[in-house]
């Protein structure tokens, strides 16, 4: 029997900040929501929807999947990660870049600012595509699905920043001879399929059934979802920047969505299959994730064939604040404690008692995080659908607290302080 | 009992108890993760052992555990880890005392 190389973490300075950052950046959002609910009300293309827009997708999102990926990139391709070096420029560069173009956005200063914190992010989603590219193109036969999603949400992502680079030029020295709003479309939906999705279908069907203890056959049906996830995407793409109004555009959503559901099959077949039964309040986070990313895709027809922003924004939101928002909040306590008790007490184990993982965050205030995050997404949706104010106004108030709770969990883990002596853990 | 190094394998298996796998918070015999414990001479222990998840990150931190504790009932041998994956880990290698601490449903 031989020694198999069983691989390293990498270096937590690869990981921790992004997770610091990111939690940093929800709370900025959810300020700027609570500062200025009424915004939600205006048409999506107004300065500061642009903005609390980007400090979601780029901010939050990217910033958090960014240092989840690169701590599970190992652990999904078998194989150690390419560069530490990398990792931390497309840090520095991502979170130079974001904090530019939000102020760029807020005040609207289109032009060099705008170019220059676009130009910061493409160079980060550059760094980020090469360092997956290198650390999964090794990877073994058996995980080609999982490689091929991670490899294409990392192609998207760059295409999705290189246009959205094009449309910060654009809007100062206008050289696209195609309406302005079209553009933001496909860019919006790029980044939506291409990026945030096909990478959580990549990370997920690795994560999930190893939380749960679970396991699935079934990956034929895997390579269905990135087929049809895909195809509906280049279809859309191409058809929507040719012939810009048309209709075609929610068969390719269908197509979006078959490749959803199968990815949603093989996820409950690893549920159903699954030794553990108890199923934790970060697993909850993550079950309630997909519906309202099927809430979503319902919505799809109302945006073509009703006239009203309303139903853009609260598409908009069930994605970012619904969607992915309960996806994050829900693996943080999946992920961070085990990166910052490997890093802690990696050398103490076995030598004394050491805490575990979940008892280096409070689980509490998860809880109390998971009720105002439900609170606050329902009355938000609803304050949005009604178009009433004063539950705008409740609403973004619960977001900023829920935000606060979870900003201060996320500092409890990565300030982990030992409490009592080791001895006393149990 | 006819094994002669019976004892030094009990003294290694309980000590082994004390390794928890952070990720699961069960120890590592009660998961079925150790294959063998073998002493081929007076100055080494070999451990073949597997992980519940190939290239988990936690899975230095345990091969850390394991070292720890063998090293300390045993300062005179040397400890050698082989991290195997054939056979491959299911849940069936849990014990029963680990699927009660997991909330497994019972076997």
């Amino acid at each position: 029997m031989a020694d198999i190389n069983i691989g390293k973490a990498p270096a937590t300075i690869a990981v921790l900040p992004f997770y610091g950052t990111a939690a940093v950046f929800l709370w900025i959002l959810t300020l700027f929501m609570a500062i200025e609910p009424y915004d939600l009300l205006v048409h999506y293309f107004s300065p500061h929807l642009l903005a609390w827009v980007h400090t979601a997708a780029l901010g939050w999102a990217t910033m958090m999947i960014f240092g989840a990926a690169y701590q599970l990139l190992p652990v999904i391709c078998e194989q150690d990660l390419y560069s530490t070096r990398l990792a931390l420029w497309s840090y520095g560069l991502l979170t130079t870049g974001v904090c530019i173009l939000i102020f760029s956005f807020w005040n609207f200063w289109t032009g060099m600012p705008m170019i220059i914190g676009g130009s910061f992010i493409l160079l980060a989603a550059c760094c980020y595509a090469f360092n997956v590219w290198q650390t999964a193109a090794p990877c073994s036969d058996k995980y080609t699905v999982n490689k091929c999603f991670l490899i294409s949400a990392a192609c998207w992502l760059v295409l999705t920043v290189s246009i959205g680079l094009l449309l910060a030029i654009n809007l100062r020295y206008p050289f696209i001879p195609r309406n302005h709003l079209e553009l933001v479309k496909l860019h919006a939906h790029l980044g939506l399929v291409g990026w945030f999705l096909q990478l959580i279908v990549g990370v997920s069907v690795k994560l999930i059934p190893m939380f749960l203890l679970g396991k699935s056959n079934k990956n034929y049906v895997l390579r269905i979802a990135l087929v049809l996830q895909n195809m509906g995407l280049i279809l859309f793409l191409v058809d929507g920047y040719l012939v810009p109004t048309n209709k075609r555009s929610l068969i390719y959503g269908v197509l979006v969505l078959l490749g959803v559901l199968a990815w949603g099959y093989y996820l409950a077949d690893a549920f159903r299959n699954r030794a553990r039964k108890k199923i934790d309040i970060p697993m909850k986070h993550v079950f309630f994730s997909f519906g309202y990313l099927l809430a979503a895709f319902l919505l799809l027809p109302v945006m073509e064939f009703r006239t009203e922003t309303k139903w853009v924004t609260l598409y908009g939101i069930l994605l970012f604040l619904g969607w992915i928002t309960a996806l994050i909040l829900g693996k943080t306590f999946k992920t961070l404690p085990f990166i910052v008790w490997n890093k802690r007490y990696k050398k103490l184990n076995g030598k004394v008692k050491v805490p575990l993982p979940k008892q280096l965050y409070s689980e509490q205030l998860v809880t109390v995080q998971y009720y105002l995050y439900h609170v606050a997404c329902s009355l938000l949706l609803t304050g949005i659908v009604f178009t009433m104010t004063w539950l705008l106004q409740l609403s973004t108030i619960l977001w900023l607290l829920m935000s606060t709770v979870y900003l201060y969990n996320v500092a409890k883990v990565l300030f982990h302080k030992q409490t009592k002596p080791l001895w006393n853990y149990k | 009992m006819s094994d002669p190094l019976f004892h030094e394998k009990m003294k290694a298996q309980i000590a082994l108890s004390d390794v928890i796998d952070p990720e699961l918070g069960v120890n590592i015999i009660d998961l079925g993760l150790v294959y063998e414990v073998d002493f081929p001479n007076v100055d080494q222990i070999i451990v073949n052992m597997t992980l519940s998840t190939p290239h988990c990150p936690l899975g230095e931190a345990i091969k850390e555990g394991v070292t720890n504790v063998l090293t300390a009932i045993f300062p005179y041998r040397n400890v050698k880890i082989n991290v195997v994956w054939e056979p491959i880990w299911n849940f069936d290698m849990i014990s029963d005392a680990g699927r009660e601490q997991l909330g497994l449903s019972p076997r």
